[in-house]
């Protein structure tokens, strides 16, 4: 079976931990600090009072005056969900972090371990702890076991089987699935308001009149394909953080500060050879909170320079001064996890090249070897730029 | 009555460079690619879409995504959408 582990609400949780008197206090997390005001997860206490999740800030405050906003702090919520999922890993489950708060695991390699289905969830929900409020869903497919997730209370297990999986989401809202606002306005204005509705349609119906998004969604609400959980592969754990006396924020001094800190890192014995994939580059601010950028480099290396250029634009982003600036090599790739060209610039030896053509040729015989031709070099149809042409001279 | 000449001509085709690839791709609910070629996608990098020849009787529909695999590797996917089917291709 397929579980899935969720916790509501989880960047909030990840920073009330600074302040945990406010988790009883009506709250909600600050919007982001670009794009559309509108607030983030809310408390228990908030959302008693009538504030909503994705409402916009002026509405929230006029709804409640005395909403409280906390500020956003995506570098402890990344580390908080990285010590769940190790936490679940180290229990003996091969974990697919689906979002911030939502991960998905496979039960079958366990449930033998731990005595039945019911036993290893619950060990599951024992490793994440209690104060996450945490829930799991079990279901044969993976939306299933979502919308499981989504309706069990905290520490609740909740196991859909096969034969009960269509009366199980039959009652349930359509805002489960993943769908634009205009399409859930688009459905409701036909009446269609619960997943059994919409898998009662003609699956031609809803393709014709909504498009391959409704076709998922339609797909998805008799319950979905089936797919497999992805068992992620244990970031590395190579960082390397400098602490100022003082809060800085001169980018002169942070781009040095950067500087080192990237070789430092790339130098590290631990690195084997191996070459970064991602990094990552992450600040406590002044005020209290923290910030972090990761990023996925076009082509893994391990040049120090080049790793120093790509991070270094972010330091712009930085929203105040700070007090601590933390570099993070998150993946990193088998050494032989690079693409080389075939002959490196500046080493070429074209005598010996065509001595080996020659030979190819003389061995597989005429057509064997051929020469590149552009024909349309300005096409956007990568297979009509180019041609490759037999040379046997 | 005229012998054949008995000179030997070679006939060399070409083949065009960079020809799509069928790939076994699993895709997302939003059409992103999760796993190609049974590996598993650690990274979209870019996506975009080509358009031509709607003018003709064989008009080109592709959805492309550069991908990073989990060993490593770049590799560029698209999804036909005139004939339906993924496909890796590289030059692209």
């Amino acid at each position: 079976m397929i579980a899935c582990l969720s916790i509501p609400g989880f960047e909030l949780k990840a920073a009330l931990r600074r302040s945990p008197s406010l988790a009883l206090r009506p709250a909600a997390l600050a919007p982001e600090p670009v794009g559309e005001p509108l607030i983030g997860p809310v408390t228990g206490a908030a959302e008693a009072l009538g504030v909503r999740p994705g409402m916009r800030l002026g509405e929230a405050l006029a709804t409640c005056p005395a909403l409280a906003l906390v500020d956003r702090d995506p570098a402890a919520a990344e580390l908080a969900w990285e010590e769940i999922v190790r936490a679940l890993e180290d229990a003996g489950f091969a974990v697919e972090a689906a979002a911030l708060g939502i991960a998905y695991f496979e039960t079958r390699g366990v449930e033998r371990l731990y005595g039945g289905i019911e036993p290893a969830l619950r060990r599951a929900l024992g490793a994440v702890g209690p104060a996450w409020d945490a829930r799991i869903g079990a279901a044969g497919r993976r939306f299933a076991a979502l919308a499981a997730a989504s309706v069990a209370k905290p520490a609740q297990l909740l196991v859909v089987r096969d034969e009960e999986v269509g009366t199980f989401l039959a009652p349930l809202p359509l805002t489960l699935l993943p769908l634009e606002r205009q399409r859930y306005e688009e459905l409701e204005a036909l009446g269609v308001r619960k997943l059994g509705q919409l898998a009662g349609l003609p699956g031609g119906a809803v393709a014709e009149r909504l498009g391959p998004d409704g076709r998922r969604a339609w797909s998805l609400a008799r319950g979905g394909a089936a797919a497999r959980v992805r068992g992620r592969r244990p970031p590395a754990e190579l960082a390397e953080t400098l602490e100022f006396p003082e809060a800085v924020g001169n980018e002169l001094t942070l781009r040095r500060a950067l500087g080192a800190l990237v070789e430092t890192v790339v130098a590290r014995p631990e690195r084997r050879d191996r070459f970064v994939r991602k990094v990552a580059l992450g600040a406590r601010l002044v005020g209290g909170g923290s910030w972090r950028r990761s990023l996925t480099l076009r082509e893994p290396c391990a040049d120090a320079d080049r790793i120093r250029v790509a991070l270094a634009p972010r330091l712009a982003e930085l929203p105040s001064p700070v007090l601590e600036l933390r570099v993070e090599l998150v993946e990193l790739t088998a050494p032989a996890g690079r693409q080389l060209e075939l002959l490196a610039a500046g080493a070429e030896d074209r005598s010996r090249l065509s001595e080996g053509l020659r030979q190819v040729r003389a061995s597989t015989g005429p057509g064997s070897v051929c020469t590149v031709v552009e024909v349309a070099p300005w096409s956007r149809i990568p297979e009509s730029r180019a041609l490759f042409v037999p040379r046997d001279d | 009555m005229v012998a054949h000449s008995r000179v030997a001509r070679t006939v060399r085709s070409a083949g065009r460079l960079n020809e799509p690839r069928p790939a076994r791709v699993e895709a997302n609910f939003d059409g992103t690619p999760w796993q190609v070629n049974h590996q598993p996608v650690v990274v979209v990098r870019e996506e975009w879409r080509v358009l031509d020849r709607w003018w003709t009787e064989e008009p080109v529909s592709r959805r492309y995504f550069e991908v990073v695999l989990e060993t490593g590797e770049n590799t560029v996917v698209f999804h036909d959408g005139a004939g339906g089917g993924w496909f890796t291709q590289r030059g692209a």
